[in-house]
């Protein structure tokens, strides 16, 4: 038997006087890296993700045709009016399909290692916890971009019937995959709470659930609350007016049930869908007389209608179906700003509550053990 | 943790390194006392035992030496260095093999090494000599680019014993290392064990194969239900196997010596065949063959019916849990 051969290791005695446990937080892009490299490495070679990558293209191309068939028939008016419909169609596709497939890849990253005894091996090594929360994460999140990815020339397709401006794709493929990060970080959090993977499953895509089906819930459950009898400005026909001809519409101040929604809007305003609706920058909503019914856009309509949620007409306009003369209706009407930037914020820092936990759960030594488990 | 063992660490290293000490240490688990007091030492340059039954807190205690595990009290030093609150310096230098431990079936034997490499901040170059080196010493080399997932329980054990060693760690903990492997590997691990042990590192291997403990190792630390037991030092007289090509031949000359004696194997007078008789260790052993002997005994062999280790593990009076 040979010597062995000197090894050099990188010695991280931290200095002395640090604080004890540092080096927690510790982050290089070697130990990122090594960590995201066995995790995919672990997935690509498992033809599972191949035949995952064959059946999300089929799904999602599938769909795109059928629904552009659907669209180009003579009933839903010509390839430019459907165009915005096309293309929310396929991005609300993507981001379905890649909510749903998202979870499972961190959702068991980290007491999955833990049940096939390869963690403890790992956290023993000169990597840091939160390398190693941050190699699971880049690695998940790189393959929920693969399947964004794929889907890409889908979208360009819907791009191309034309009334969506190209910067819509853009900003769509961003704010999405910044949506599934934040999921990744959900599912690597509940992976390290929880010591048994399907628990951490399910606690992952109800989290998911709960953004996507329970906030729309809650902001329809809560609405008669915040909905009361108010004292409000309302342009509306005089009360002489009999129903005959062009009513001369004039400010009173009536009562009316006024619905506070600027109390709940955030509600919507954290749910996914909402967050690329509002995100996406498609072109604003012509004005409802503009050439009879417009285009018929989904992610505008509902960014408008998110956004007047948020910031409700002071003045309430009840001239509007009597023909001309609204515009001047309303006196102070302004324009709400955009609610994407904090529902994306929202998302994305449940996603770093998600990190922080696993890299909290990875620090060794650990004073408590997850109840039931082994350390290795 | 007192500032006396904050101090302790701020001064330069002692210039033999003591390898493990362990000082009081205790582990609960909810109200399962794990470790209860453990003192333990193993020195550099000698492979040290851990032996206990099940449940006695081997794998715990090894979980704390690994640097995974806080102990509530006591103080543990690995080459120095303090688990707790110098990890990343005590893990540097801990080797550490766990009982059960999977392998990422994707990856070959090489790019497992080759990550635990990396995971040690070990540089590519080096690391690629260093793990071609580690799988011929466990004997893996044509096996190297195959998925761990085809490997045998034995392979994957000497895989994991490689990857234990890919950072040349002064410490080594094995829990149970020699299971699933077959004759010829646990020859091979003994050797192994045994050069580490010369260049200087510290081995302490827990195993319930008492016998093969008693191969490899220095020095034995018995462990029961969370504490160190010291056990009765072997009394004098112990059980031996005397063996002779005549067993008739063994007999008459025993007897008229007026030793006693119970009956071995083989049951002809005239065939070869072995007696038990309770001998005064080493010396008396060698007493009894002189005069054998002697008196033209035809002697094939003589040796104690268990091993030292065996034996004090069986004068420890702690019950099995």
């Amino acid at each position: 038997m040979t010597a062995m051969s000197p090894v050099a290791i990188d010695d991280t005695v931290p200095a002395s006087g640090r604080a004890p446990r540092s080096g927690t937080w510790r982050l290089t892009w070697q130990g990122v890296r090594t960590v995201a490299q066995l995790e995919l490495r672990q997935r690509v070679r498992s033809t599972r993700w191949v035949v995952a990558l064959v059946v999300w293209f089929v799904v999602v191309g599938g769909l795109t045709l059928l629904l552009s068939g659907a669209l180009s028939s003579e009933t839903m008016g010509s390839e430019t009016e459907t165009g915005p419909l096309m293309f929310g169609a396929v991005v609300y596709l993507v981001l379905g399909l890649g909510l749903l497939v998202t979870p499972t890849l961190t959702s068991t990253t980290v007491n999955g290692d833990r049940n096939a005894g390869t963690l403890a091996t790992l956290q023993v090594t000169l990597l840091s916890p939160a390398e190693i929360a941050l190699g699971k994460l880049a690695a998940a999140w790189l393959a929920a971009c693969v399947f964004l990815l794929i889907s890409v020339p889908f979208l360009v397709l819907a791009l191309f019937r034309g009334n969506t401006p190209p910067s819509a794709l853009l900003r769509v493929v961003v704010i999405v995959a910044l949506l599934l990060a934040a999921v990744c970080g959900i599912g690597l959090g509940f992976s390290a709470l929880v010591s048994r993977t399907a628990g951490s499953t399910v606690l992952t895509f109800m989290s998911v659930a709960a953004l996507v089906l329970l906030t729309p819930t809650l902001f329809g459950l809560t609405f008669p609350s915040i909905t009361q009898e108010e004292q409000v400005t309302v342009w509306a026909p005089p009360a002489s007016w009999n129903y005959d001809g062009q009513p001369e519409c004039e400010l009173t101040t009536q009562t009316r049930d006024v619905s506070h929604t600027e109390r709940t809007w955030w509600l919507l305003g954290i749910n996914p869908f909402v967050v690329v609706a509002d995100g996406a920058g498609t072109r604003p909503t012509p004005p409802p007389d503009d050439t009879g019914g417009g285009t018929a856009d989904p992610l505008g309509s509902i960014r408008d209608g998110v956004r007047d949620l948020r910031s409700p007409d002071k003045v309430l306009d009840e001239c509007w179906m009597y023909g001309e003369g609204t515009a001047p209706a309303a006196p102070d009407r302004h324009t709400p700003g955009p609610v994407w930037p904090w529902g994306l914020a929202a998302n994305l820092l449940l996603g770093v509550v998600g990190f922080v936990v696993a890299v909290r759960r990875l620090t060794i030594p650990s004073r408590k053990l997850p109840r039931g488990t082994r350390v290795a | 943790m007192s500032f006396a063992v904050a101090d302790e660490f701020l001064a330069p290293p002692p210039a033999a390194p003591p390898g493990i000490v362990v000082r009081g240490v205790s582990r609960a688990f909810g109200s399962v006392r794990a470790l209860d007091g453990i003192d333990l030492e193993a020195r550099a340059g000698r492979v040290t035992a851990l032996v206990g039954p099940n449940g006695s807190g081997k794998t715990t205690l090894l979980l704390v030496l690994a640097g995974l595990l806080v102990p509530d009290a006591g103080s543990v030093r690995i080459a120095g260095h303090d688990p707790v609150t110098e990890g990343p310096a005590a893990r540097a230098r801990t080797g550490w093999m766990p009982d059960a431990f999977g392998t990422w079936d994707s990856l070959t034997a090489r790019q497992v090494l080759l990550t635990f490499a990396a995971a040690y901040r070990i540089p590519p170059v080096t690391a690629r000599l260093r793990v071609d080196e580690l799988l011929a010493t466990v004997h893996l080399t044509e096996f190297a680019d195959r998925p761990a997932s085809v490997l045998s329980r034995g392979q994957k054990q000497r895989l994991g014993l490689a990857r234990a060693l890919v950072h040349q760690p002064d410490v080594l903990l094995l829990d149970e290392p020699a299971s699933g492997l077959d004759p010829r590997s646990r020859v091979d691990l003994r050797l192994l064990l045994r050069r580490l042990a010369d260049d200087g590192c510290t081995v302490l291997v827990s195993s319930h194969v008492l016998a093969e403990l008693e191969e490899m190792a220095d020095d034995a630390v018995f462990i029961s239900r969370g504490r160190t037991v010291v056990p009765t030092p072997v009394t004098t007289q112990s059980t031996w196997h005397v063996r002779a090509l005549s067993l008739g031949a063994l007999t008459t000359w025993l007897t008229s010596v007026g030793a006693t004696w119970q009956p071995g194997d083989g049951s002809s007078p005239d065939g070869p065949g072995s007696v038990l008789m309770e001998v005064s260790g080493e010396a008396g052993a060698a007493a009894l063959v002189r005069d054998a002997v002697a008196a033209g005994v035809p002697l094939t062999s003589l040796g104690p019916v268990t091993g030292s280790l065996e034996q004090a593990y069986l004068t420890l009076e702690e019950e099995r849990r």
